[in-house]
């Protein structure tokens, strides 16, 4: 495999110029992370402190395994949302190793309204199960919650996919032969309590870690009886009466030693092996990323560079290097996992389709894992392009990719508009993992498109209602839609929204693949087979 | 080293009323001889290595396995239902015991030691010290024994100070004390009273003139049994704690030559009047002034005979059994030469940071140096418990140099080569004791232990010692290493990384 | 996950830092990249710390290792959390009978102080003699056996005193 020759010129002002931009836009996005991970009320802070209790992040350190990576997952969620009220959405998910043991961690965030679980949190914690569930990882969970958020009960309770999807995951985990660990540290109550309940096995930390479905203000609301947490809750009680929890821990750093000698008992489970070869750094330095990744989302560049910068020794074996260009496809390793790289360098058209398509196929063919490098503002229209059957020919890649049998991942580099989102695996076609860059932006379409769209649907509707277009009311119009628009592209808001499973800094891209790669191959492949092509 | 067996070995078959290191030394000179060994045990030791390594096994019974050891019918009985003919006593245990040699003689087999009424004789300080009056040997001025309190403080104040007090029948330092004044005196006396009749049943003590900084000297003899002796030089045992030797030596050091021919002629003169049959030590103390005082007289082989074996090349067990066997000295005085230098040090389960209290544990590893020059004698195993059932001497080892400057140098060597873990030991103390610039300068004395007490104390590791011991510590824990070895890649390589 | 080393009574930490290109550890801060990884279990080993190889024996003890290095026997013992939480004060606070029986001998009274470990009661429950232990250090603080006196499965039979706050 040779590796790929770079053109970039990073003396060059428009390499300063986009370095520039996306260095401040990481240091956004960075400022915005270490605010949701540890900018708390100080009466929040000294309640913990008062209780003896570690804040989660510091739990989670001594868990993993030292000198491990742990991958973080939607470190943004709902940071749009709720006024900010429930930074990373009040929970805190990821992957790491634990015991030898690639594990899913999940932990309330006992910081933010006594670890409250809003809507988004509940679909973050569904979602780390459904992570689990695919990839056959087995969880650990760190409660410390005190239920779902009252106020918002309807978005978060009745729904297929709202709170009781998350015991629904925990009972299909067991069923799977997928471990689940409970550390119990504070309250679990109400629907928190199954958690415990549903974990194969649970440890409760004495003094501080509670479970039950009404705590003693709701006991003594229904029935009137007075009753202390102790009692109600407690890990004696758990422990040596109802059996509801199996260890008690005698401190937090007591609980986590458990913790992972539970975990050091548990069988690992045969994964599938995927071609491997030793690892190797990227031969071009990947901080380079920043300098070519334009300053404007409108600028195309070449998807080559990233891929350079991003796998084994920037070593890339181009599939029909002059075929279908505006798609690269080709094999590569990222940190020795053998993977098939599709990547946008423009509009998708019929022969990029069909080559994508074919592309995606031998990878199920070859057992190799794919990723998505996304930058699309979609598939090509037009009436040259309709005749040549650009629908049929971008269904048959959305075709091959939806039936893949190997592990997806997508990476949003940029843009990421219209059905191309589709063919090149968006959020909706059950990739593994999906990342987002600070600089992505998606929707139907872009910005500028959906405010010229739109404006030219008002003004015909004008022509057509009294014949004379009032050109400042389609001015308003289209600034209204641009700006909302903007708003709403914005990987803020779709990190916000749980639409990925996070906003990566670029230069994290090939650890976040390699230890989401390294997860996947806990699961077997799917079945093979596709439906039906439209030739 | 292989040797032929003897063609016509003295005896069939000998039990070896001992354990441990001394029980092992015994059986491989027998083995050289071709005669079959016995060993006794008790239950608790029956896998212990001198059982292994005798030829035959005879287990002994008893309260505690030293009580059993101690028990004189018992073991003369497997002696003879073993079919031996000879007995090997060892040292310790019943090796200076009168009753037992006289038991074993009168069944009728050989006692590889002195007769009954000479190891009684020279067993009572009392009657020793006469007879090594009335035989010209030197003895320190000294209050005779008695119960009478008021006649030895009067008796002991007319000696002068300072003043060894010790219990008449005693040994092992119980009892003893030293006395600088006429107003410590009486309760001194009083004390060491009590002590003797507490722990010997004899409330006798008995004073006499204390050498500051003494030398412990001792002279290795060999008697016939008919008035004819020999010596085989001496050694020197000044290192010492809680009276109890940790490092000996031979010959001695700075020992002007016409002393050491006095001290070791007036030992041979002392053996040849008692008609001494078998291995004997004289022990004297040797002051600064180069007076010399008879101490006693052990009718055994001693502990530290090795370095005298190592100095002579001669087997000391071999002539032991030859002459328990009636055969003659096999050799004159003259024939006896002395070849470099040879140091033992005593490898004990005890903890030198606290005052050297035995200590007990299991041995986990165990890794001894080896070398031609070399004699590392013990009989420890892998996963052997170190109890308080026995005595907490766990090992020796000796060795030889061209001179005194080289066996220290090798014996430090070997100390730091000696692994030994699992009970905490005297190890490195006794490298620090020999590395001790006292010790090169040969300034010894009883007392050195005490003197250099601050100076041998363990010094605090460096921060890099510590660190790599941390290090091997961690790597030795299954779950530290688990940790390192058990996280698949891509992680490992990944290492910490945080997004 | 942070290993701690109790070395002549003061506690040290090691962990890793890194295990690829080579391992690297922190021994109380410091980095020390470890080479030619020795072989597990006890014995005469050798590895390369900072680019110097070290010779040492070692043998792995009930709650640590005995190290010998540079002629010098080191031993060390590992602290785990339990142990920590127990000196702390944490731990449960009562003595519960595992199964119905009857009181043979109440070995403690209340203001002992006890450690972990140690017996607070004897009970016998069909025709079986069982020791219960305390859970945790601390001072007695309520006795509720009563020699041959009887209890039902999980009576409290000693209390021991909270830990003072602090």
């Amino acid at each position: 495999m040779s590796r790929l020759q770079s053109s970039i010129n990073t003396a060059s002002a428009d390499f300063r110029r986009n370095e520039a931009h996306n260095r401040r836009l990481v240091a956004e996005f960075k400022a915005k992370q270490e605010a949701a991970r540890h900018a708390r009320p100080q009466r929040d802070l000294d309640r913990l402190a008062r209780q003896q209790k570690m804040p989660q992040r510091k739990r989670i350190e001594m868990l993993l395994d030292p000198g491990t990576p742990f991958l973080e997952l939607s470190s943004l969620a709902a940071n749009m949302a709720y006024g900010g009220e429930s930074p990373s959405a009040s929970s805190i998910v990821g992957i790491g190793m634990v015991s030898g043991r690639e594990v899913m961690i999940r932990a309330d965030d006992p910081t933010v309204k006594g670890g409250a679980w809003y809507p988004l949190t509940v679909k973050k914690i569904v979602r780390a199960l459904d992570i689990a569930m695919e990839n056959r990882l087995p969880v650990v969970h760190l409660c410390d919650s005190a239920g779902g958020f009252l106020q918002l009960q309807s978005e978060l309770f009745p729904d297929r996919y709202m709170g009781g999807r998350i015991f629904r995951n925990q009972s299909m985990l067991s069923k799977m032969g997928v471990k689940q660990l409970a550390l119990v540290f504070g309250h679990c109550t109400a629907g928190g309590a199954y958690i415990p309940g549903l974990s194969d096995y649970s440890v409760i930390v004495r003094g501080t870690g509670a479970v039950f479905l009404g705590g003693p203000p709701l006991v003594k609301a229904a029935t009137g009886e007075d009753v202390t947490v102790e009692e109600l809750g407690g890990a004696e009680m758990h422990t040596s009466v109802s059996g509801t929890c199996d260890y008690p821990a005698d401190s937090e750093e007591h609980a986590i030693e458990i913790g992972r000698d539970i975990v050091s008992q548990w069988d690992r489970l045969p994964r599938w092996e995927a071609q491997r070869e030793a690892p190797e750094e990227p031969f071009y330095d990947p901080a380079e990323i920043y300098g070519i990744v334009p300053d404007d989302i409108k600028k195309a560049f070449d998807m080559r560079e990233i891929i350079a910068r991003i796998v084994d020794g920037s070593r890339f074996h181009e599939y029909k290097p002059n075929y279908g260009t505006t798609l690269v496809c080709g094999f590569a390793n990222i940190w020795g996992f053998k993977v098939g790289i599709l990547a946008n360098n423009g509009v998708l058209f019929n022969d990029s389709s069909i080559k994508g398509a074919h592309f995606i196929e031998l990878c199920n063919q070859n057992n190799t894992p794919l990723v998505f490098l996304q930058n699309i503002t979609g598939y090509m229209v037009g009436r040259e392009y309709e005749r040549r059957g650009i629908t049929k020919d971008g269904a048959k890649m959305i075709m091959a990719q939806s039936c893949s049998r190997v592990p997806k991942f997508t990476v949003m580099c940029n843009g990421s508009f219209g059905a191309g989102n589709y063919g090149m695996c968006g959020r909706a076609f059950d990739g593994r993992f999906l990342f987002s860059w600070p600089n992505h932006q998606i929707g139907v379409m872009g910005g500028d498109q959906a405010a010229n769209t739109l404006a030219e649907v008002k003004a015909n509707q004008m022509k057509r209602n009294g014949g004379t277009v009032d050109q400042r009311a389609i001015d308003q119009l289209w600034e209204e839609t641009r700006k909302a628009y903007q708003e709403q592209l914005s990987a803020y808001h779709s990190t916000s929204e749980l639409w990925d499973d996070g906003i990566i800094d670029p230069l994290d891209t090939r650890n976040a693949l390699g230890v989401a790669i390294s997860a996947s191959l806990n699961a077997p492949l799917g079945p093979p087979g596709y439906g039906v092509f439209r030739f | 080293m292989m040797t032929a067996p003897d063609d016509n070995p003295p005896f069939r078959k000998v039990l070896i009323a001992n354990r441990g290191e001394i029980a092992c030394r015994v059986i491989r000179t027998l083995r050289e001889m071709g005669i079959a060994s016995v060993a006794i045990h008790h239950p608790v030791e029956a896998r212990a290595r001198h059982v292994r390594e005798a030829d035959q096994a005879v287990e002994i019974s008893g309260e505690t396995p030293v009580a059993a050891h101690l028990d004189i019918a018992q073991i003369v009985d497997a002696a003879r239902a073993a079919g031996a003919d000879a007995i090997h006593p060892g040292y310790g245990f019943l090796s200076e015991n009168a009753r037992f040699a006289r038991a074993v003689a009168e069944a009728g087999l050989s006692f590889i030691g002195p007769d009954a009424d000479t190891i009684a004789l020279m067993g009572d300080k009392i009657s020793a010290r006469q007879f090594a009056v009335d035989h010209g040997v030197p003895v320190a001025p000294s209050v005779m024994p008695t119960e009478d309190l008021a006649e030895f403080t009067r008796q002991a104040t007319a000696i002068g100070f300072p003043l060894l007090i010790k219990a008449a029948a005693g040994g092992g330092g119980k009892g003893m004390s030293i006395v600088r004044s006429a107003e410590e005196l009486e309760g001194a006396a009083r004390l060491a009273a009590s002590e003797a009749q507490r722990y010997f049943g004899d409330g006798r003590v008995y004073a006499e003139l204390f050498v500051e900084r003494p030398r412990h000297i001792e002279v290795q003899v060999f008697g016939d049994g008919k008035g004819g002796a020999i010596h085989l030089f001496e050694r020197e045992c000044s290192v010492q704690r809680r009276f109890q030797k940790i490092i000996e030596e031979a010959p001695a050091a700075n020992l002007p030559a016409g002393l050491r021919d006095e001290i070791c002629a007036s030992a041979v003169r002392l053996a040849a009047a008692a008609n001494y049959r078998n291995a004997g030590t004289v022990e004297y103390i040797l002051g600064a002034d180069g007076r010399f005082f008879f101490l006693e007289m052990n009718t055994r082989l001693q502990v530290e005979h090795p370095v005298t074996e190592m100095i002579t090349g001669l087997d000391l067990v071999r002539l032991q059994i030859e002459i328990a066997a009636g055969r003659d000295l096999p050799f004159a005085q003259d024939a006896v030469t002395a070849n470099g230098h040879a140091i033992e040090c005593r490898i004990c389960a005890e903890d030198p940071e606290r005052d050297f209290l035995p200590e007990t544990g299991t041995i986990l590893h165990l890794d001894a140096p080896q070398a031609a020059f070399l004699r590392f004698e013990n009989a420890l195993d892998r996963g052997q418990r170190v109890t308080a059932d026995f005595d907490p001497m766990l090992a020796k080892l000796v060795a030889h140099g061209p001179d005194r400057a080289g066996a220290t140098r090798r014996s430090i060597a070997a100390l730091h080569d000696l692994s030994l873990l699992g009970v905490k030991t005297n190890i490195d103390y006794l490298a620090r004791v020999l590395g001790h610039p006292a010790f090169a300068a040969a300034e010894l004395h009883t007392g050195f232990v005490v003197q250099h007490k601050a100076a041998l104390a363990a010094a605090e590791p460096d921060e890099a010692t510590r660190d790599k011991v941390l290090i091997a510590a961690a790597l030795g824990l299954r779950d530290f290493r688990d940790l390192i070895l058990g996280v698949p890649e891509p992680h490992a390589s990944i290492g910490r990384w945080r997004n | 996950m942070v290993l701690k080393l109790d070395l002549d009574g003061t506690v040290h930490h090691v962990t890793i830092l890194a295990r690829r290109p080579h391992l690297v550890l922190s021994v109380d801060g410091r980095r020390h990249v470890v080479e030619n990884l020795d072989e597990a279990g006890d014995g005469s080993r050798n590895l390369t710390v900072d680019g110097e190889p070290v010779a040492f024996a070692r043998a792995g003890s009930a709650d640590g290792a005995i190290i010998r290095l540079n002629g010098r026997s080191f031993a060390l013992r590992r602290l785990d959390a339990a142990a920590e939480a127990s000196a702390a004060g944490g731990g449960a606070n009562v003595v519960r009978a595992p199964m119905p029986g009857t009181v043979v001998v109440v070995h403690k009274r209340v203001g002992d102080k006890v450690q972990r470990g140690e017996t607070v009661v004897t009970i016998e429950s069909m025709k079986l003699q069982m020791k219960l232990d305390a859970p945790r250090d601390g001072e007695i603080a309520e006795i509720a056996a009563r020699e041959g006196e009887g209890f039902d499965k999980d009576a409290v039979l000693a209390r021991l005193a909270a830990p003072a706050e602090g």
